[in-house]
């Protein structure tokens, strides 16, 4: 009784916490379908008194937002996919290579990743300019790696270590070439590893806000978060409060489906069974 | 089919460690070469130095007459078998075996196909060729390490301790199934383990190794009759051997609890020592009221105070504590650690025949024939009884 009594406790517990998490989100769901020009009754409501799609239309209609998507689909697709395939590499030889200055790399890659941003603003933005890369794709592709690789060289080579030893010897002594063994038994085992990394990325470089609002000026290269901010209503009495909920709803659809999409491969430990139990 | 010759192999680490050390071995073609010792003895650095995991710091290694040392693992063609399997999790049974085939490549599916089902067949994986290896139990997953390993024309097999990881029950029937799989396909193996039964049941020769250095290599028969020293002598058998300092005044040698007359071959190899060990294998002794008269006569009887007897059906065993000096004391002791054993306290143990009536805290009249001991010099704890002519001729063919 008393494990049952607990474990209704710990339901109670999930669910308040899951309120609280999801609150903010419902809210941004509800005003997004609320109509722009009377959402600010005088009898405030949760959920709109009628539902309308007027602010999905908006926002698709305005090529601000719709070249932002494109951009940032587009620069966070590459800097993930780049990211992934460097820290792939680092990971594999920093957990399974014994050379001079591994240790060095791996404090140089912590103390990028605790560099605070804000600090780095100034110069990126004067240095950009002077390279003709300010308000390009690659203007951003390149910090976002830089700020990323950090993190998914240290959770990579974490994934890369809980691989046996065994796995790559075995491999060679059956044939393998050390590439061989690396990509037929090494990458699939480090799959989950590689997931997880990538996602991280993904909403890391999605979610980006102050490097895309700094070194960005024009729709060539204004990642979503940035665009968000440049979002007014249809007239200067209008709010543009229900227009940048669309928008962010739409830009938080992607993510809820990686995450649905993959978190089986997250969690799955793709491990088990290669050696004893 | 092939031959490993090991010429003066030399591990030596970064900090100056000699894993192994100057270990010259031939396995000849065919053979079943067990590689044994307590744990840290270099055994299985030097299985990992023929199959080309670990680098030869000096020395050769040739197979089949040619020297590998610089080769890579995957061009010396030989199969390995991991103590924890190092199965492939992300692939089924199937693709875990025909692993090796397809990396090779030059085979067409169907005939992968016919060699896969074929291994399955002999080790009885077939139902399981479509699972994940973390489906399946400890023996299964041992089997498919060995199909991955038999799938091939390997030059030679490679075991790593396979049964380590098994209960006991099984690791029985594994190794037996193991030694029928190999007289069938008569490929050279080398096997490495800790395990005395093992070494004994399975290797048509065995190499006792202790801190990197080759003790003896010969017939389990051979080591288990003559020993060439006091290391090799404690490693093999079970219960291990006892031995007992004993002081030598002319022909006549005192042990703690009797005292009798060398005989005759003995005492010339004895010189002038005054102190040497006697090694008198556990199963050597009887009970002397079980003995006839003609035995007793050609051996020595002695009274013993039986501490606790032990009954296990087809034998029993007894132990009678004894005292020693306490410098040989520690001495012992040195020996019994570097066996993997914690020595607790100065006894014999003496293997009686289940119909023995000797029962705990009585005093037993045993008896042993004198012939069948060995004398061990202290300090090199060299075996000065060595027969040179080999106990039994049952040397590989």
């Amino acid at each position: 009784m008393a494990s049952r009594r607990s474990a209704n406790w710990w339901t109670l517990w999930g669910l308040l916490i899951l309120l609280w998490a999801l609150f903010p989100l419902l809210w941004m769901v509800s005003l997004s379908f609320k109509d722009p020009g009377t959402f600010r009754g005088s009898t405030p409501q949760f959920f709109p008194e009628e539902w309308t799609w007027k602010n999905y239309d908006t926002v698709f209609s305005d090529s601000l937002f719709t070249s932002a998507l494109r951009n940032s689909a587009g620069i966070a697709l590459i800097a993930t996919g780049l990211s992934v395939i460097v820290a792939m590499f680092a990971a594999y030889a920093i957990a399974r290579l014994d050379f001079p200055g591994k240790r060095l790399i791996l404090t140089v890659a912590l103390a990028i990743a605790m560099f605070p941003q804000a600090a780095l603003v100034g110069p990126l933005f004067n240095m950009w300019r002077g390279l003709g890369i300010y308000d390009t794709w690659i203007g951003l592709i390149i910090p976002y790696l830089t700020f990323a690789l950090p993190l998914s060289i240290w959770t990579m080579s974490a994934f890369f270590r809980q691989i046996p030893w065994e796995m790559e010897q075995a491999a060679q002594v059956d044939g393998a070439t050390a590439w061989q063994a690396f990509r037929k038994v090494i990458v699939p085992l480090a799959a989950p590893g590689v997931f997880t990394t990538a996602i991280l990325t993904f909403f890391f470089c999605w979610n980006e806000f102050l490097l895309a609002i700094s070194l960005t000026s024009t729709d060539r290269a204004r990642t979503v978060p940035a665009a968000l901010s440049f979002f007014t209503g249809a007239s200067q009495f209008e709010s543009p409060i229900t227009a940048i909920m669309a928008a962010s709803v739409v830009v938080t659809i992607p993510i809820v489906i990686l995450v649905l999409a993959f978190q089986r491969r997250i969690i799955a430990g793709l491990t088990t069974g290669a050696v004893k139990g | 089919m092939s031959e490993i010759i090991i010429k003066n192999l030399v591990k030596e680490y970064g900090d100056g460690f000699l894993a192994v050390n100057d270990v010259s071995l031939d396995i000849g073609d065919g053979e079943f070469m067990i590689l044994v010792g307590p744990s840290g003895c270099g055994k299985s650095t030097l299985l990992r130095m023929i199959v080309g995991l670990e680098d030869i710091t000096s020395g050769e290694l040739l197979i089949n007459g040619e020297r590998v040392n610089d080769k890579k693992p995957r061009d010396r063609n030989l199969a390995m078998v991991f103590q924890n399997y190092a199965l492939y999790p992300h692939l089924t049974v199937f693709e875990n075996i025909a692993f090796p085939l397809r990396l090779r490549g030059g085979m067409t599916g169907d005939e992968i196909r016919a060699k896969v089902e074929d291994a399955a067949a002999t080790l009885e994986l077939t139902e399981h060729l479509d699972r994940k290896p973390g489906h399946l139990s400890g023996g299964q997953r041992q089997r498919v390490a060995m199909g991955r390993a038999i799938v091939r024309k390997a030059d030679a097999f490679l075991f790593d301790e396979p049964l380590s990881n098994l209960d006991a029950k099984l690791r029985g029937q594994m190794r037996t199934e193991l030694l029928r799989m190999q007289r069938r396909m008569g490929t050279t193996t080398v096997y490495v383990t800790h395990d005395q039964t093992e070494a004994m049941t399975l290797g048509d020769r065995v190499a006792v190794l202790r801190r990197g250095l080759l003790q003896q290599v010969a017939t389990p028969r051979e080591l288990y009759e003559q020993p060439v020293n006091m290391f090799v002598a404690g490693f093999i058998g079970s219960p291990p051997m006892n031995f007992i300092p004993g002081t030598l005044d002319g022909g006549t040698i005192s042990l703690p609890f009797v005292s009798y007359e060398l005989p005759s071959d003995t005492r010339e190899a004895v010189g002038d020592r005054s102190k040497v060990y006697v090694a008198i294998r556990p199963e050597r002794f009887e009970d002397a009221s079980l003995a006839d008269a003609a035995k007793r006569a050609s051996g020595v009887t002695f009274r013993a105070t039986v501490d606790v007897v032990e009954w296990l059906g087809n034998e029993q065993f007894a132990y009678i504590p004894y005292e020693v000096p306490h410098e040989l004391e520690t001495e012992l002791h040195e020996l019994e650690r570097e066996l993997d054993s914690e020595r607790m306290r100065s006894q014999l143990v003496v293997a009686l025949e289940p119909s023995s009536k000797i029962v705990d805290a009585t005093e037993a009249e045993l008896w042993f024939d004198p012939r069948a001991t060995h004398l061990f010099d202290p300090e090199s704890g060299d075996n000065l009884t060595l027969n040179p002519e080999p106990a039994v001729a049952d040397a590989p063919t």
